[in-house]
């Protein structure tokens, strides 16, 4: 984290030279920690775009700082009034809207990935679970119960059968059985995505209703509510073999699933997201794809540094066409 | 969420766990909402926050249930100390920024949808910079905010630029 650290305030710093480029470079592509760390320091510094935006940053941020110093007494005298019965539940309450314990409960998953890797893994019943970009998993097999719990990002499952121990998948938002299958599921902001390709999947959201959702078919559901069921996307099952499938898909819905397979910033120019994309893309190098869409489409990729891309629309004046 | 207790296999049937609920909320509401209405001073407000306390219990219940009568009262107490805090933050941050926007000339304001996801961020960060050391959150704001090198921190802040380096990221 603190290597993260330093290497953000160099970079930022406008005095980085290619060398330091070249080796910020390698040590990100030295291990997944790293990356982690690094895809950290930068969602906090993303943060704050919007305050670099507004009129005068430095008055903005004295506001804050003087609203917090307020809040901070405020919370002094509270909290000394009543005795500190259990500060834990506090400390977790406030430190659950930070991005950090997504970060440490992911590296504490038995399984997970980092940005831009996938992996299969091999359960111990011979479940064959693969594990997208940026996933964590825990697995907690007992007696009568095959539990996984998903805590951040995608995993697609193609269970074994064992008519002793249930299968299982836990979510914030609810808990699947999985009735001899193959399906995927997806942690969104508040919601779980299934997926269902084989076999059938009963969901029980944390509220309580139960819904069943067939082969071939799609649904997001929240705590306490699910949406309409719809026909599954069979192309989104593709990504456990390291490929995009976009059929008709506009380049703005591309670029966000891009996205979740890269660190740093890939922008996109309002004027080509609507253009319409047809294709296969490797999703295991990112730079390729764009490279491709760039041979097809009408647009440019504007690299302004390794990890600040952005597309545009292609001009005549360019010179690579 | 993922404990190896086999017994949490079982999921709550909504029944067992509205019922929980259900009692939680009938020892515990009164209780809750004159603790809130000292602290808030103010009836509605307590009101909304006891409404709330109970709407969480019903959405996430405590990991491990309670075990007794005060075990569950210094929870909500815990709770609720959280919610004011929330609360009182959310305030605080609302009005500064107000009040930085009406420093501004009307010609530099920025558009309804710019000033709330400005508010939205300062809520954000101010969030993460409550739990850290002072020193360091000060610090971070300024660097982070005002885009300024660790040097102009340090000059600022009057410490070595060693020093700031040493409180890093949150």
């Amino acid at each position: 984290m603190e290597q993260a650290a330093e290497w953000y305030a160099l970079l930022r710093s406008g005095e980085a030279t290619h060398d330091d480029h070249a080796r910020w470079q390698s040590w990100l592509e030295h291990s997944s920690d790293h990356r982690l760390a690094w895809q950290y320091v930068e969602t906090i510094s993303r943060s704050f775009e919007p305050i670099h935006a507004t009129p005068d940053p430095r008055q903005t941020a004295d506001g804050l700082w003087a609203a917090n110093s307020r809040v901070i007494q405020r919370r002094r005298i509270l909290t000394s009034i009543v005795a500190l019965a259990g500060t834990g539940l506090f400390g977790w309450a406030t430190w659950r809207h930070t991005p950090l314990p997504g970060i440490v409960l992911a590296q504490m998953a038995d399984h997970h990935t980092a940005t831009g890797e996938q992996r299969e893994v091999v359960l111990s019943d011979g479940t064959h679970v693969w594990l997208n970009t940026a996933t964590a998993l825990n697995e907690a097999y007992h007696a009568s119960l095959r539990r996984l719990c998903l805590i951040t990002g995608e995993i697609l499952i193609d269970t074994a059968t064992d008519p002793q121990r249930p299968f299982v998948v836990d979510t914030p938002q609810g808990r699947l059985r999985a009735l001899g299958t193959r399906f995927t599921v997806r942690l969104e902001s508040d919601k779980t995505f299934l997926g269902v390709y084989q076999g059938s999947v009963e969901i029980t959201s944390a509220a309580g209703t139960s819904s069943l959702i067939q082969a071939g078919q799609q649904t997001r559901f929240t705590t306490d509510a699910s949406a309409a069921v719809e026909p599954a996307d069979s192309a989104r099952e593709t990504w456990s073999r390291g490929v995009l499938v976009a059929w008709d898909m506009t380049l703005g819905d591309v670029v966000k699933e891009l996205r979740r397979y890269r660190s740093g910033y890939l922008g996109i120019a309002p004027e080509v997201a609507g253009l319409r994309v047809f294709g296969s893309f490797p999703l295991r190098d990112t730079d390729d794809t764009l490279t491709m869409l760039a041979s097809a489409l009408p647009i440019r990729i504007q690299r302004t540094l390794p990890w600040w891309v952005s597309i545009e629309a292609r001009t005549d004046a360019d010179p690579h066409r | 969420m993922c404990s190896t207790d086999s017994s949490k296999d079982i999921v709550p049937t909504a029944d067992s766990a509205m019922q929980q609920v259900y009692f939680l909320y009938s020892d515990h509401h009164d209780w809750l909402y004159s603790w809130l209405r000292h602290r808030l001073g103010n009836a509605a407000d307590a009101a909304d926050l006891a409404h709330d306390a109970f709407l969480r219990l019903i959405i996430k219940p405590a990991p491990r249930g309670f075990a007794n009568f005060g075990e569950a009262r210094a929870y909500l107490r815990t709770m609720a100390q959280g919610m004011c805090i929330n609360l009182w933050h959310r305030r605080e941050i609302e009005r500064a920024w107000l009040d930085t926007l009406a420093a501004w000339p009307e010609a530099l304001a920025p558009s309804p949808e710019r000033q709330v996801m400005v508010l939205e961020a300062l809520h954000e960060i101010g969030t993460m910079l409550l739990d850290l050391p002072p020193k360091a959150a000060r610090a971070f704001l300024m660097a982070a905010a005002c885009q300024m090198t660790d040097k102009e921190v340090a000059e600022a802040l009057g410490v070595s630029s060693r020093m700031v380096r040493k409180y890093g990221f949150p």
